[in-house]
């Protein structure tokens, strides 16, 4: 597609399997990476539990959607951003389902969010 | 003049729903561009052609057909969320649809070019 690109930010702040908001949100970082937009997700708050590793979705009646995390780098997807804070404040490890994902601190995560020109959040 | 596009994910009856009315309202009375509203999540159901809102409550998805006819606005259900809310243009044998016409089904495409045209994208 020939359009000009603008840097979108999807921010997550949402368990996994308690909405439909991390899929949702899924679903439209593809497709912006899929047009070749640039795109970046940042996690915060319950959010975070989205990147854990060997979650288990089926036992609640849900289909696995978080192994599509692993296609991000094929829609060339590689920012993505996850807050240190929430992490303390829940007692979880650095232990992600992903690789490069980059841990900041509040105020690089701020200041790393706002260098975008639109930013969605679910 | 900037241009706007909005991204609703509420449903008829929640506040926030009226909100974007008011927003959008505003903007088009100010003639400022609005390239188009898209509906994703539960918002697919201010769509749905047989609501039957409770008399006394703000009537949510007339207020949307009605700035649809009064301005021409774009308003595109997010076909796959529509499809998971149980609306669909094509129900059985007769082609039964559920959608309202002020609607189109739309891809998450349409949201890329959305927030490509508009200088700055709303969400509520």
């Amino acid at each position: 597609m020939s359009s000009p690109v603008k840097s979108v930010a999807i921010m997550n702040s949402n368990a996994p399997l308690s909405k439909a908001n991390a899929k949702d949100a899924l679903d439209i970082a593809l497709i912006f990476g899929s047009y070749e937009q640039s795109v970046s997700l940042y996690f915060q708050g319950d959010g975070v539990y989205q990147l854990i590793a060997h979650q288990q979705p089926e036992k609640v009646q849900q289909k696995d959607f978080l192994k599509t995390f692993a296609a991000l780098a094929f829609y060339d997807i590689e920012n993505i951003f996850i807050c240190h804070d929430s992490l303390i404040q829940r007692g979880l490890a650095d232990n992600f389902s992903i690789e490069n994902v980059q841990v900041l601190n509040r105020n690089e995560f701020a200041i790393s969010l706002h260098q975008h020109q639109t930013i969605l959040r679910f | 003049m900037k241009k706007l596009a909005f991204v609703i994910t509420t449903a008829p009856n929640s506040n926030l729903t009226a909100t974007a009315i008011n927003m959008i309202t505003a903007a088009l009375k100010k003639r400022i561009d609005v390239v188009g509203v898209f509906f994703y999540q539960s918002a697919v159901l201010n769509g749905c052609e047989h609501l039957a809102l409770p008399n006394d409550e703000y009537q949510t998805h007339k207020q949307w057909q009605q700035l649809h006819n009064d301005f021409n606005l774009p308003l595109h259900l997010c076909a796959t969320a529509a499809e998971k809310h149980g609306l669909s243009d094509d129900i059985n044998e007769q082609k039964i649809t559920n959608i309202n016409k002020a609607f189109t089904l739309s891809g998450l495409g349409e949201l890329v070019e959305l927030n490509v045209k508009a200088d700055r994208l709303i969400q509520l």
